[in-house]
């Protein structure tokens, strides 16, 4: 379903190459939770936007459901993210002045669903996290874990091929993420493949597999190896 | 898709800015459509026709300061020499140039009497080749043929028995019915008859902002003054050339007067409606500084907008907006804050040009110019915002995961 092969991203400023990212591989099949950490600056978050077609890869190939990213236009890939991507930030990244059901209509209206579609799949997105009743309410009347909910409700209501999750909890206390977390491992059980970026070695080890990046370089650790995690995470 | 209705939800809670620039565009429109109107109604005025053949004549002054000038047989010398010269169509002594500001005026009526109520005419003493000097079109009647021209002394108060008036002074006397104005007696001066003779299709009179600047009337009368004026009529294209020529054939001819003051009728019209173009002039400079502060402010409220929304406007672009969708947006929400401010302009516009007419006398304002004043502060506004829409367009979707909060 997604294919990386030897992605690299490098910055090139006053004569200095920075290489963020350097000959990634990854493939992720259906029903995949993938867990990616690493030390602050080892490019986990240029992976994350490469792979949610945020950004360019500077070489490599990216096959998507088929489709070779490389090829796509911008046009192009803003079609590929609103279709097969779902995306939950760390800080929710709702819009302030739209209640619940307009937040989650954004990403449906750029889909070009008509009006009762978007209005079906708005309520039983935001019913699944538990929100229903408050879809005339404001983001800043809910409470952080309430915000990250309504963002997975905008994220899934598009029934994205995955779920790219970008420190989905760094921003919650820890009663709040770990229901965050139950529901996006519900939400996984239930078929969706979920690529996560966290810092958070507790959590990363709750996906089925764990890919640790460090100097742009990733690695992919074996089932089992909690305690490297936590080893490796400390460099 | 469009998204007007989440774009209003969200514009409702946040109103001030976009309130404040709905009523910069709305007092725009409300002073640009005025000020069009009224710049509209002077351009009306100043491209009415004198009647006047004006690409074709001149006039001068002759001062006599001579003693035992014999005006009379020297005015009839420098007729003859000015119509002898190749290129003259015609030459009349006249009183009083029209829309140059000065002239005489009286009142005429249909009935005899002191009671009666008069209308305002331009008077003007010319010969037999007034008409043809002037170039004024003889609807009907008569020309004044010469044993109709009489000598005027300055102090004199006598009329002679004819007078030639123009189609909208005889409609203004005769009931609408310029027709039967011909034949007919009217009274100058309360009192002293005359007949109409002639009737011309157009003359203005010398005053251009006057009500009755249509009604005008040749009398004919040659002034016995030692100040007169000579108007004289030439062939296409020749009335440059001749100006200096007959100056100096006049000069010349007789050393015991000075000519002065040679001036085209082309001249005098652009001196007659200098303040109306001035006036123009100020009132189109006003609306294009007030049209650019109303960009310029609608340029910074939606930079301020986007600078403010750079996260939310990567996260559109994240979830799938494309560059054209972010465009379209900003766009689209000026359009909404612009029909606001057109909306409440349009009731300023009509509420300001009702004050201009009731306290100035004016014609009402057109729905087309309304109409076009809002279309035009529409496309201001789309113009406006597109720069900003632009930027906005090229935020990075990666913005969405950067500078965590």
């Amino acid at each position: 379903m997604l294919s990386m092969k030897n992605i690299s991203k490098s910055f090139a400023t006053d004569n200095v190459v920075t290489h963020a990212l350097r000959d990634i591989k990854l493939d992720l099949s259906e029903g995949d939770f993938v867990s990616v950490i690493g030390p602050s600056g080892s490019g986990k978050t240029t992976f994350l936007n490469i792979a949610g077609l945020l950004e360019s890869s500077t070489s490599g190939e990216y096959w998507l459901d088929g489709e070779d990213i490389s090829k796509l236009d911008d046009k192009g890939r803003s079609r590929m993210r609103n279709q097969k991507i779902g995306f939950i930030f760390q800080s929710f990244n709702l819009i302030p002045d739209l209640n619940l059901f307009d937040n989650v209509d954004v990403p449906l209206r750029y889909r070009g669903f008509n009006a009762a579609e978007r209005k079906k799949r708005i309520e039983y997105h935001l019913d699944q996290v538990g929100l229903a009743s408050r879809m005339k309410h404001l983001p800043s009347q809910l409470s952080g874990g309430q915000q990250q909910r309504v963002a997975i409700a905008r994220a899934l209501a598009t029934s994205p091929r995955f779920l790219l999750a970008d420190e989905p909890t760094g921003n919650l206390d820890s009663s709040m993420a770990q229901s965050v977390m139950s529901l996006l491992e519900d939400i996984n059980a239930n078929g969706t493949t979920i690529l996560m970026v966290t810092h958070d070695n507790g959590l990363a080890a709750r996906a089925k597999r764990q890919i640790f990046i460090k100097d742009g370089q990733a690695q992919e650790l074996m089932q089992g190896h909690h305690h490297n995690i936590h080893n490796l995470a400390a460099v | 898709m469009l998204e007007l209705g989440p774009m209003l939800r969200a514009l409702m809670r946040n109103k001030i800015g976009a309130l404040l620039i709905a009523l910069q565009i709305a007092l725009t429109l409300t002073i640009m459509v005025n000020a069009i109107f009224m710049m509209q109604e002077r351009n009306r005025q100043m491209a009415r026709a004198s009647g006047v053949d004006e690409q074709n004549t001149f006039y001068l002054s002759n001062t006599v300061f001579g003693e035992n000038y014999p005006l009379q047989s020297n005015l009839a010398r420098d007729l003859d020499q000015i119509r002898k010269t190749p290129g003259v169509v015609a030459a009349t002594q006249i009183n009083a140039i029209p829309l140059s500001g000065g002239g005489w005026s009286m009142g005429l009526q249909t009935k005899p009497g002191d009671d009666v109520d008069g209308t305002g005419t331009a008077v003007y003493f010319v010969d037999t080749q007034g008409i043809t000097a002037l170039g004024v079109e003889l609807l009907a009647g008569e020309n004044f043929s010469e044993s109709d021209i009489s000598w005027r002394e300055r102090t004199s108060n006598k009329w002679p028995p004819k007078i030639i008036i123009t189609q909208k002074l005889a409609e203004k006397l005769f009931d609408g019915d310029w027709k039967k104005a011909l034949g007919q007696t009217v009274y100058i001066n309360n009192h002293d008859p005359m007949q109409v003779t002639g009737i011309v299709k157009s003359l203005q009179s010398p005053w251009n902002g006057w009500d009755n600047t249509e009604h005008a009337s040749l009398v004919p009368s040659q002034l016995e003054n030692k100040g007169s004026r000579l108007f004289i009529r030439t062939e296409p294209g020749r009335r440059d050339a001749l100006m200096p020529q007959i100056e100096k054939m006049l000069a010349d001819s007789d050393k015991q007067r000075i000519i002065r003051n040679v001036k085209t009728m082309t001249e005098t019209r652009a001196e007659s409606y200098r303040e109306h173009q001035a006036t123009n002039n100020i009132l189109l400079t006003v609306i294009i500084v007030l049209t650019l502060i109303t960009g310029f402010g609608i340029v910074g409220l939606a930079m301020f907008s986007i600078n403010r929304r750079t996260r939310q406007i990567g996260t559109r672009r994240a979830l799938g907006a494309s560059q054209w969708q972010i465009m379209r947006f900003f766009m689209l929400e000026n359009l909404l804050i612009s029909s606001l401010g057109v909306v409440l302009g349009i009731g300023g516009a009509i509420g300001l040009n009702i004050w201009l007419v009731s306290t100035f006398a004016m014609t009402p304002l057109t729905p087309g110019l309304l109409l076009v004043g809002c279309a035009a502060l529409l496309l201001v506004g789309q113009l406006a915002v597109s720069y900003p829409a632009l930027i906005a367009a090229r935020i990075s979707p990666a913005t969405a995961t950067r500078g965590r909060a």
